[in-house]
Order: structure tokens, then sequence, then C-alpha cells
């Protein structure tokens, strides 16, 4: 590890023979770990996970589904509900993960109504909640027509 | 015979010496204070749900190294100190202070906060040259010889080399390794880029600028075979020098602008990490040449020497 140094004019520091030789291994068992990840690994062994956002095949005739919540609140009004931290603290990728656990259970959209009072509470109370899937149908990989809306659960919010 | 043996040892000394190019101490300094100033803003802006996990512990299902490492389920108490932690020594680090011991505490750290904030089913693939440039920046010493500042250390450290090639190579990873992921998903087969995945993530994700995208399907496969054809082209970026590594890089930010415009994915983590291909120890340099240059022209002999060292790292 020994060299010349002064300042900021220059000079050079150089690795000894271990040193190096340690940190190409290192560099090689990451690469090696990270291409195996890719390979034949799931997304479970992060940061060494295959890299699958938006990497699967979606063909010509697909059907896309989007799931998300409209509210009717004590105003009068229906809304979207924000499905984020900010929103009613939850994110929609994890309503779309339990939409299944929900449809069995609409009392778990309890929660979806808590959290919005919590972080808003001078905004409009929800009083009923519906758990909506939109289906856009592809034809020939164009958007064949508007979403098809369809209700999968209905909660009367508890006060 | 002995010949093969030389070359071969030729071979490995080449191969050992790309992996251990001689780079500017300065480069590191300025890394480490853009990146622990970004791990600050991630953990706001980005992963910025994990101290709500620690409240909300119910949808925790522990990754692969939480279970390794036998990681305690989110907490309340837990994640505040991760936070506080985090804050004080990405500051410090930041500040080019005690590089070492705040570099080392800042990687496990924000590799556990990052876990935490993914683990509730969905993963993201943009922490990757981000975490990794964590854990390298703390195995450079700090020069003790050194006079000056430490943005403008002009010494040239193979350790400091090391650290940058292997962010270097994490940013192209998250490229290629992309192109690799969309091979695999259709049975190792080209499908993807004359798919529909486009349509299917901006009718997912509406916004005035993919729906009219919606109504040009060709242009989204022009996008997803230009952006594949980029991803699986990426690691020529790590073998191109000055302006065609510029020009490399300006492609990939490209991609990224296009992905937020049309997506609303952003990658800045990965996008910060692509700072260790920029020559910032010319910084200094630069702003002194430029400051001597409105003055008297007093330093002459200084500037070339200056200008000669950094022409020597430019590309590396």
């Amino acid at each position: 590890m020994a060299g010349v140094t002064t300042g900021d004019v220059g000079g050079e520091l150089r690795l000894g023979r271990v040193g190096k030789a340690l940190r190409v291994v290192v560099a090689v068992v990451g690469v090696v770990l990270l291409v195996n990840g890719s390979v034949r690994m799931t997304d479970d062994v992060w940061p060494f996970g295959p890299m699958s956002q938006y990497a699967m095949t979606v063909p010509d005739d697909a059907s896309i589904t989007y799931t998300r919540i409209q509210a009717q609140t004590d105003a009068g009004t229906s809304v979207d509900v924000p499905l984020n931290i900010e929103g009613a603290g939850v994110a929609r990728a994890e309503i779309e993960a339990r939409t299944g656990e929900i449809v069995k259970d609409p009392s778990l959209l309890q929660q979806v109504a808590d959290g919005w009072a919590r972080k808003h509470p001078d905004q409009p109370k929800y009083v009923k909640l519906e758990l909506i899937r939109d289906t856009t149908q592809l034809v020939e990989g164009r958007v064949e027509g508007p979403p098809k809306a369809e209700v999968l659960a209905t909660w009367q919010v508890r006060r | 015979m002995s010949a093969t043996v030389e070359q071969r040892t030729g071979r490995g000394t080449a191969i050992a010496n790309w992996f251990t190019p001689k780079i500017a101490l300065a480069r590191i300094a300025w890394l480490r204070t853009v990146l622990y100033l970004f791990v600050i803003l991630d953990m706001h802006a980005f992963v910025r749900d994990t101290r709500l996990k620690g409240e909300h512990p119910g949808l925790y299902q522990p990754l692969f190294l939480a279970r390794l490492f036998d990681l305690p389920k989110p907490s309340v108490a837990n994640t505040t100190t991760l936070y506080v932690v985090l804050i004080v020594f990405c500051l410090i680090g930041a500040s080019n202070r005690l590089p070492r011991l705040a570099g080392w505490i800042v990687a496990p750290a924000f590799t556990w906060w990052v876990l935490i904030g993914m683990s509730d089913g969905k993963v993201d693939h943009d922490h990757l040259a981000l975490v990794v440039a964590l854990w390298v920046l703390p195995t450079v010493a700090p020069n003790k010889a050194r006079t000056g500042s430490v943005y403008a250390d002009q010494t040239t450290s193979e350790a400091a080399g090391w650290a940058i090639r292997c962010v270097q190579i994490s940013v192209i990873s998250t490229y290629f390794l992309s192109a690799v992921a969309k091979l695999r998903s259709a049975g190792w087969a080209l499908t993807w880029p004359g798919s529909a995945i486009l349509t299917w993530a901006i009718v997912r994700r509406p916004h005035p600028v993919g729906e009219w995208l919606l109504h040009h399907p060709w242009m989204l496969h022009v996008m997803q075979w230009v952006g594949f054809i980029g991803e699986v082209l990426s690691p020529v970026v790590l073998w191109l020098k000055g302006r065609w590594q510029l020009l490399g890089a300006l492609f990939f930010i490209g991609f990224h602008v296009a992905n937020t415009a049309i997506l609303l994915i952003h990658f800045l983590p990965t996008v910060v990490c692509w700072l260790a291909f920029a020559p910032l120890e010319r910084i200094v340099p630069w702003f002194r040449r430029r400051r001597s240059s409105a003055g008297d022209a007093g330093q002459t002999e200084d500037q070339t020497e200056s200008r000669r060292q950094t022409q020597q790292q430019a590309g590396a």
C-alpha cells in the first residue's frame, strides 16, 4: 500500500499484491452472484435478484386489469381513493396483492377509511368503499374501447 | 513454454489492472459528498416507508438477507434508530470527515433500510449501484499525506479505482441484466421488444403523454427495441473513452428521461451513480484555471502540470 503522495499536485498510491488480488476476487464474485441471480433466482435474494421490473412479455390480445378503490364521502361526492402512503396509507401494490382476501372479507377495507381519516382529519370522511377492477381489452396490440368496471367488494364504513 | 506462462501472467496483470485503474482520490471525495447526501434524499423521497413499516409490521415478509442475518422485525424503536444513525453518519460522510467510520456504518444501515422498505412483496431494481457504492466507498483510505482540499486531491489510487470500477460495473449490470430478465421471463425467447408491454404499463398508469402514445403502438415498439438493444450493448460503455463514453452515458440518461415521461419511473438511485464515470477530479483544477485566467496568468506551470495529470485519467 506504500506510495508517494503530495497534496493536490499529484502522486500515486498503489495496492499491494494481496490487496489487489482480494479486490479482484470480490468484484468477480459479485458479478457471478449478480448473473446467477438474474439467470435462476427470484426477487427474494435482493440485491442479487433478477432485474424483472417490466420484464414480462404482454401478448397482443391481453386483458389488462387495474384495481382501484372508489369512495363515497360524507360530503356526497364520489372520489378515487389515492392508494399511496400520503393518501390512505396503503399502496396499490398491496391492495392488488390482497384482492382475494378483500373479496372474501370486505371489512379489510375499513383500514383504508381509517388511514384516510387519520391522515386527513380536515377532509370529507369515506362512508362507503368499493373495490373495483377495470379491465381493458387489447386487440392486435391496440386498446379496444373503454375499460369495463367490475365491483369486487363493497364496504359500509364503520364510524 | 515459459513464453506462454509469461503471456498468461501478463494477461492476469492486465485483468487485475482493469479492475483497479488509477483514479484521483478527488473523485472519491466528490462521490462521498453526493452519494451520502443522496441517501438522505432517498430516505425521504424514494424508500420512504421504512419507518411506516416499523409502525405497521403486519405485511412484513423478510427477504433472504434479512433471514440469513436473522434481522429483527421492523419496529418503531429499530426503524427510528436506523433513521437517526443514517442521517448523522451520512452528514459526517458527506463532509468527508471520518470517511471510513461513517462509510462502514452507512453501508449496512442503508442496506437494512432498503431491505425493510422492499419487504412487502414488491422489490424495486433501481438501488443496486447505490448500495454497492456505499459498500465500496469506505474501502478507500483517506490520503494522510494530502495538503490541500480533498476535492482537489489529484493523487491517483488503485484502491479508489477499484471502488469506482465496482460502481461502474453495477450501473451497467442494472441495464444488461434487465435484458437478461426479459429473455428469461419469456422462457429464454426474444418476444419482449415486439410485445404490448408498454401499452400494458400505460393503461395501468395513465397520463397525457402515454395516452397519446397508445394511439401509435408502432412508436412503443420502436422504443422497446431501442431500449432492449441499448441494454444488451450497455457493457460496451465500460470500455469506451472520453467523448464516446459521455455519449453512452447520455444515451442511458435519455433512456431514463423517456421512462420518466412514459412510465413515471425515474430510476434516480441508478442515475446518480453514473457520476462514477464522470471525471469529477477535474472540477477543482477547471475552476482554478478559470479563476486564474480571469486574473493574472502567474501560474501557468501549475496549470500545465494539473492538465497533464487530468488528461492521463480521462475516461478511466
